[in-house]
């Protein structure tokens, strides 16, 4: 009898052995799977962004969780909708941290949303929450108090608008007005802007705004005549596609041909399928003279690693559109910069949970972060966070449009004034 | 015909009241509401306006002008408030939330300048405009747009109620009258009608026996002066019925 009691006591002490392993750091982690959390507009006039950006995340997931997983562990990604609006997306962190209590955050959209939910992490620094990878170029988490609680993969939009503006000037194009989104990512653009055009004397020609949500279908034509009176020799857009893509259009209606140039948050796809159907019903070509800057390489280039792994995963798992969250109208991009974005996050995400071992915990996140040097993400430069560095890729990459697609620039002299 | 008469001028009085009553509240309504709102619009836009140039110091100073923009979207989300910019030292602006830009009238303006203004901004409209200093305006200063359009909304929103009320005073007033004056000019109809019986009794009579009996028996005025007619028409033989 004692020794069959010896015997239980036993087993019950290893099987006991896994969950002990986890401790009580390792919130969101089980023995067989890791939540991650996300908060994205799912609906609205930028749903695009928050879709794409899940699909190609899941494209990479749904490969990792096929193979077994990290470290035996498979990654689930929990969606909420904010709906582009920060509210809600500080409702949608609170239920991932507090509720849901996820291991960590990932593949956030959007500065104003991002920008508020930092103070949150900030009241929560116990709890050692880190925010991975948000889809913003905004400088807040980059820099104090907040650099410590987010880790960024891609480059600014101040190092984006700042390539913009240096190329437009190689071309002889000096007058540069913006147009951006009246909220914090289009300040930071427009912050970018201003900056790059006072290292060499000049300042912003003309400004026009939008509010956030401004839909395709809406006339922006008050903000075409603020710009156009200022004849600028260029413009630069910081919004996202749908009231980019109106800008277009009703600056080119106007007459405005100068190069307009967006950077990559807008969201290019979505942007060029608006221009295209116009072009189509108007008889008008809404797409020349169209600069795009982008965070992440060209899809169409096969020839660089990650591309080529992103074509093949996006192509084997179609990923789906978060469950419930988006529209049912809503057409999944085959490819796209946004998607290939996110799925460029989950590598990234992959490498530094495996990282981390079998006993993942949030405080170890930190000192892996930092271990990350020079590391081959596949997409050309290599990626680094050592040094106290907490944005990983400084690349940037420009494109237009030829034959209806984004191709990258070969040549900027084709603009020269 | 007599009770139309009479309606008729009462009526008028009771118009001629109403509309004294009406135009002299809507005034002074006018008067008190334009005046208690714009000195609480005024101070709460003075609060706002501190609030962010205490809060904005840091901000500016660590040049992160997103976080900046941040801050003054939440403040706009509050009623009234039409606009927000913060300029700097040299009065660039650093932050707006102007739609579709910066009014002209504000850019070609002096915005170092610190005042309380009134602004009619064309495509905006009419706002009353506070500032504030951030680092006692070394580092810039706030300014804060309230909407007179909506002091004006108020006014009317409150004025509006006012004549609603009143209205339905006076078209009560004016049924309630109505009764009254056809309750008082009923038995004065059949007054007249007496004494018209009485001085010509060849006349066909306008008034049937019941209605006189009624009469003569009622105990106020009209009782009175129906007896004394009787009593007037006994004395005098030419009244007397014959």
């Amino acid at each position: 009898m004692r020794i069959a009691l010896l015997g239980l006591a036993l087993a019950l002490a290893l099987s006991s052995v896994p969950a002990a392993r986890e401790g009580p750091a390792a919130e969101g982690v089980t023995a067989n799977q890791i939540v991650v959390g996300m908060s994205a507009p799912f609906t609205g006039a930028s749903r695009s962004l928050g879709i794409e950006l899940y699909r190609g995340s899941m494209a990479y997931f749904s490969e990792i969780n096929r193979a077994g997983g990290v470290h035996g562990r498979r990654i689930a990604l929990k969606a909420y909708d904010d709906g582009y609006q920060p509210d809600q997306a500080i409702k949608n962190t609170l239920k991932l941290m507090l509720e849901d209590k996820v291991f960590l955050l990932f593949d956030y959209v959007g500065t104003p949303t991002v920008t508020r939910v930092l103070p949150l992490l900030k009241k929560y620094d116990a709890l050692h929450f880190r925010l991975f990878f948000p889809f913003t170029g905004a400088q807040p988490q980059r820099e104090p108090p907040y650099d410590r609680l987010a880790v960024n993969l891609r480059a600014s939009y101040q190092q984006e608008t700042a390539g913009l503006v240096d190329n437009f000037l190689k071309i002889g194009r000096s007058r540069i007005a913006v147009f951006y989104q009246a909220d914090a990512y289009g300040r930071s653009g427009w912050v970018g802007v201003r900056e790059a055009l006072a290292a060499h004397n000049l300042k912003i020609v003309a400004e026009a705004t939008y509010t956030r949500g401004t839909k395709y279908t809406e006339s922006l034509d008050r903000q075409v005549a603020i710009v156009e009176e200022a004849h600028p020799d260029a413009v630069i857009s910081v919004g996202a596609y749908a009231a980019c893509a109106a800008f277009i259009r009703d600056a080119r209606k106007a007459g405005l041909t100068v190069p307009i140039a967006n950077v990559s948050f807008v969201g290019s796809e979505s942007m060029l399928e608006l221009l295209t159907a116009a072009s189509k019903a108007d008889g008008h070509d809404y797409t020349v003279n169209l600069v795009n800057s982008q965070v992440v390489p060209s899809y169409e280039n096969p020839g660089v690693p990650a591309v080529k792994e992103y074509l093949a995963l996006m192509d084997k798992y179609h990923p789906l559109p978060p469950a419930g969250l988006a529209g049912a109208d809503y057409k999944p991009l085959p490819h796209s910069f946004v998607s290939l974005e996110g799925f460029l996050n989950a590598k990234l995400l992959v490498e530094v949970l495996n990282r981390m071992g079998p006993d993942p915990a949030r405080a170890k996140i930190e000192p892996t972060v930092s271990g990350i040097d020079a590391f081959e993400l596949g997409m050309g430069p290599p990626i680094s966070f050592a040094g106290q560095r907490n944005q990983g890729s400084d690349a940037i990459y420009y494109t237009t449009v030829e034959h209806g697609r984004f191709v990258p620039i070969r040549d900027w002299k084709a603009w020269s004034k | 015909m007599r009770v139309a008469k009479l309606f008729r001028k009462t009526m008028f009085g009771i118009f001629v009241l109403f509309g004294v009553i009406a135009l002299s509240t809507s005034a002074l309504c006018v008067y008190t509401v334009d005046r208690q709102l714009s000195s609480e619009y005024e101070a709460n836009s003075r609060a706002i306006a501190q609030t962010i140039a205490n809060s904005s110091t840091d901000i500016i100073l660590n040049r992160d002008l997103s976080t900046l923009q941040s801050l003054i979207d939440q403040f706009k989300e509050i009623q009234g408030i039409k606009y927000v910019y913060i300029v700097n030292e040299e009065g660039d602006i650093l932050a707006h939330t102007f739609v579709p830009g910066v009014p002209k009238a504000i850019l070609a303006g002096d915005r170092v300048k610190l005042a309380t203004v009134d602004r009619r901004l064309p495509g905006f409209g009419e706002f009353i405009e506070v500032s504030s200093p951030i680092l006692d305006g070394i580092a810039g200063s706030v300014h804060v747009g309230m909407d007179k359009g909506l002091i004006a909304l108020k006014i009317q929103t409150a004025i509006g109620q006012q004549v609603y009320l009143i209205s339905i005073i006076f078209i009560v007033s004016i049924v309630g009258s109505f009764f009254l004056v056809n309750l008082a000019a009923k038995p004065l109809g059949r007054l007249g009608g007496y004494a018209t019986q009485l001085a010509a009794p060849a006349a066909p009579a306008s008034i049937t026996p019941e209605d006189v009996q009624a009469l003569l028996e009622r105990n106020d005025e009209v009782g009175q002066l129906a007896r004394l007619f009787r009593h007037l028409a006994a004395r005098d033989t030419s009244w007397a019925p014959r």
